[in-house]
């Protein structure tokens, strides 16, 4: 299951490959963090464990955005307005008397979404940051349109109590869609030669391009993705929750950035895995749950995963390694200055 | 503007390089509206406003007008500098702006003014180094770096203020600051003009403000000539920080409150200043001269559009719309400069 190409390299003893398949994965941080995590709970709070229900569906829930969110971050591309995507086809699902209507009009409008988005980054030119963030603002007003500003109660709310109730054991209706967004996506990007172009495009643009990858089309197909996804994360919240929150989401933003950031996807595109994100996902999750029961306000929550975040991007290898450099020349720039005659 | 040219000599210098080198004897159409157009739309607007708006022109109107634009407008001054270095912008200025209103209250009401003052430096300090480590020396995204900074210091705020609104005394001098005015300009739009003036001119006249926009325009090459780049984006984020706390004082001062909700927003708001001015999200080109007007701009569409009844929502849309169209119009200008 390798995820980025590596050409040229054979090595054929076995601890020789494992060497090369660890070198290769990205989901180091990732495991370390559901490492201690897992281990922190496990002495402080077993009860997270137990009720599993309750952690497996918080999982799905940053997981689902997350999982979008790497296929636009595999190629370099960061899409901010998942929030507001979530918030506003929530919105529309509320809204539309007919469920089964409802719920198509809430996944075309998120894939609308992510045309427009990557209309403005692969057409026009415009950095995705502030392509996307310009999107996130403007589809939280439209959220709010649509909504009057207060939260709208679904129509048919038998259905959405029974959509709550899980199936099987502890898998309710949304942990299992986020499995099989989570398996389609990682075929997708590993088995379909359309996914696997996403590796390229997120590593060297140009050199898709030379190769002969319809980059642009790849961009939107990215976008509508993580679109996609978002307005089916949206969808689920509403029916379970039988009413639609126009500010909903932006507390999603920030866990679902941490976990496919943490779970060893590379901002800067080409390499990452699904799987990682996962892992991630998992590890917030928890996490989440765990503060939840030990009775941790939210905004503290918040102060968690923000510092997760922001440890996460900032020990990313490939910045590490820019660190390291830079850190080096300092040096030798001080050495240098030092040498008589080469100053002033 | 003498430091402007040199930008725009490193700008061809590198297209030089490129061996691509187009010596632009007239611009296009496209071009001279990315370049000129806010002066000329922000003069339609205000004139539109005049003769088509009920109650705009009225004395108290305007003085409301100032009121909402100062802190936005000083916010939006400061973040001018992580805009040109090529940063994209900073998120945590809602974080900031809330953080030093609730200091500059709650810690006046019991040690004082100055102590109060000091305090709010110190937080601000915290905020312009952290991103300014993250983003310059890590080498993060800034947009990340700040999402995960805005989040962690309003989740400290909560935490230590309970979230509970603090109340100022009724006489006192961030009262007497708060109602002050100048005519119909209240004292928080003098500290605007202050801000731009200073802020200016560190921007167009110094060595750290040629650093700064040279950094935008050509990361490696600024620091190739034996810059500390890290040191400047530090700076940059230091200044924002700095621009962002005189923000919060100005705006507790208003209402002589402070809550940790006060500043939402405002991150926003900036942006869509900067961007509608005329600085460009690719960095290094734009000055703090722009963002005034960008700001008098937002401002009185916001204005306009709340005398007009018109909803929060599409406000929101407008102006989320307005910073897209601005940014595409600065993106194809770019396209057409390149051909």
């Amino acid at each position: 299951m390798s995820q980025t190409m590596q050409i040229g390299e054979r090595e054929t003893s076995l601890l020789g490959r494992l060497r090369l398949t660890i070198a290769r994965r990205t989901e180091g941080r990732g495991i370390v963090l559901l490492v201690a995590v897992l281990a922190v709970v496990a002495f402080t709070e077993p009860l997270v464990f137990t009720s599993y229900q309750v952690s497996l569906g918080r999982i799905a829930l940053i997981g689902l955005v997350a999982l979008g969110l790497t296929a636009v971050i595999l190629m370099g591309e960061l899409d901010l307005s998942v929030a507001s995507t979530l918030a506003v086809s929530g919105v529309v699902v509320a809204l539309i008397p007919d469920i089964r209507l409802g719920i198509l009009a809430a996944l075309v409008v998120g894939i609308l979404i992510g045309v427009v988005n990557a209309f403005f980054v692969a057409i026009v030119g415009i950095n995705s940051f502030i392509a996307t963030l310009g999107m996130l603002f403007a589809l939280r007003g439209l959220a709010f349109v649509l909504s009057d500003e207060a939260p709208v109660k679904i129509t048919d709310v038998d259905a959405g109590i029974a959509f709550g109730q899980p199936l099987i054991g502890p898998i309710t209706p949304r942990v299992l869609i986020f499995i099989l967004a989570f398996i389609a996506i990682q075929v997708f990007v590993s088995r379909v030669k359309a996914g696997r172009e996403f590796f390229a495009v997120g590593g060297n643009r140009q050199a898709a391009y030379d190769a002969g990858i319809p980059v642009k089309r790849r961009i939107f197909t990215g976008f509508m993705i993580s679109g996609f996804v978002a307005a089916l994360a949206g969808v689920i919240n509403t029916l379970e929750r039988t009413a639609a929150d126009p500010t909903a989401g932006s507390t999603v933003l920030l866990a679902s950035f941490a976990a496919a950031i943490i779970g060893g996807n590379y901002l800067k595109g080409g390499r990452g895995s699904i799987v990682g994100t996962l892992i991630g996902a998992t590890a917030l999750g928890v996490l989440q749950v765990a503060l939840t029961l030990s009775g941790v306000q939210v905004p503290v929550q918040q102060i968690f995963i923000g510092a997760i975040l922001l440890l996460a991007v900032t020990t990313d290898p490939a910045n590490l390694r820019a660190v390291l450099g830079s850190v080096r020349s300092l040096r030798l720039g001080r050495s240098k200055a030092q040498t008589p005659g080469s100053g002033s | 503007m003498a430091k402007e040219t040199l930008t725009e000599a490193i700008t061809l210098a590198e297209s030089d390089a490129a061996g691509l080198a187009p010596v632009k004897s007239r611009t296009s159409p496209l071009e001279w509206v990315a370049e000129n157009g806010i002066f000329v739309f922000t003069a339609l607007l205000i004139l539109a406003s005049v003769v088509f708006v009920d109650g705009f022109a009225s004395l108290v109107n305007i003085t409301d007008v100032f009121h909402r634009a100062a802190p936005i407008g000083i916010v939006a001054v400061g973040m001018t500098f992580v805009v040109i270095s090529g940063n994209y912008l900073d998120l945590s200025v809602v974080a900031q702006v809330a953080t030093s209103a609730v200091i500059l209250i709650a810690v006046s009401n019991e040690y004082g003014l100055p102590l109060a003052m000091l305090a709010a430096l110190l937080a601000a300090a915290t905020f312009g180094i952290v991103n300014g480590v993250a983003v310059g020396y890590f080498k993060a995204n800034a947009v990340i770096v700040t999402l995960a900074t805005t989040y962690i210091g309003l989740g400290l705020l909560r935490y230590f203020s309970g979230g509970s609104i603090f109340f100022g005394p009724q006489d006192g001098i961030i009262r007497e600051f708060g109602l002050g005015k100048l005519g119909p300009v209240p004292y928080s739009a003098i500290v605007l003009l202050i801000m731009t003036i200073v802020l200016g001119f560190v921007l167009s006249r110094t060595n750290f403000g040629f650093l700064v926009r040279s950094f935008g325009v050509n990361e490696r090459a600024t620091r190739l000539s034996g810059t500390n780049t890290a040191a400047v984006v530090i700076g940059a984020f230091l200044v924002t920080a700095v621009a962002a706390m005189v923000a919060g004082w100005v705006l507790a001062a208003f209402s002589n409150t402070a809550v940790s909700a006060m500043s939402q927003g405002y991150d926003f708001r900036a942006l869509a200043a900067i961007i509608v001015g005329g600085t460009s999200v690719f960095g290094g080109k734009g000055s703090v001269l722009r963002t005034l007007v960008g700001v008098i701009f937002v401002s009185v569409l916001t204005n306009v559009l709340v005398l007009s009844g018109i909803s929060f929502g599409y406000q929101q849309m407008a102006l989320g719309a307005l910073i897209v169209a601005a940014v595409t119009v600065d993106a194809l200008s770019r396209k057409a400069a390149k051909r």
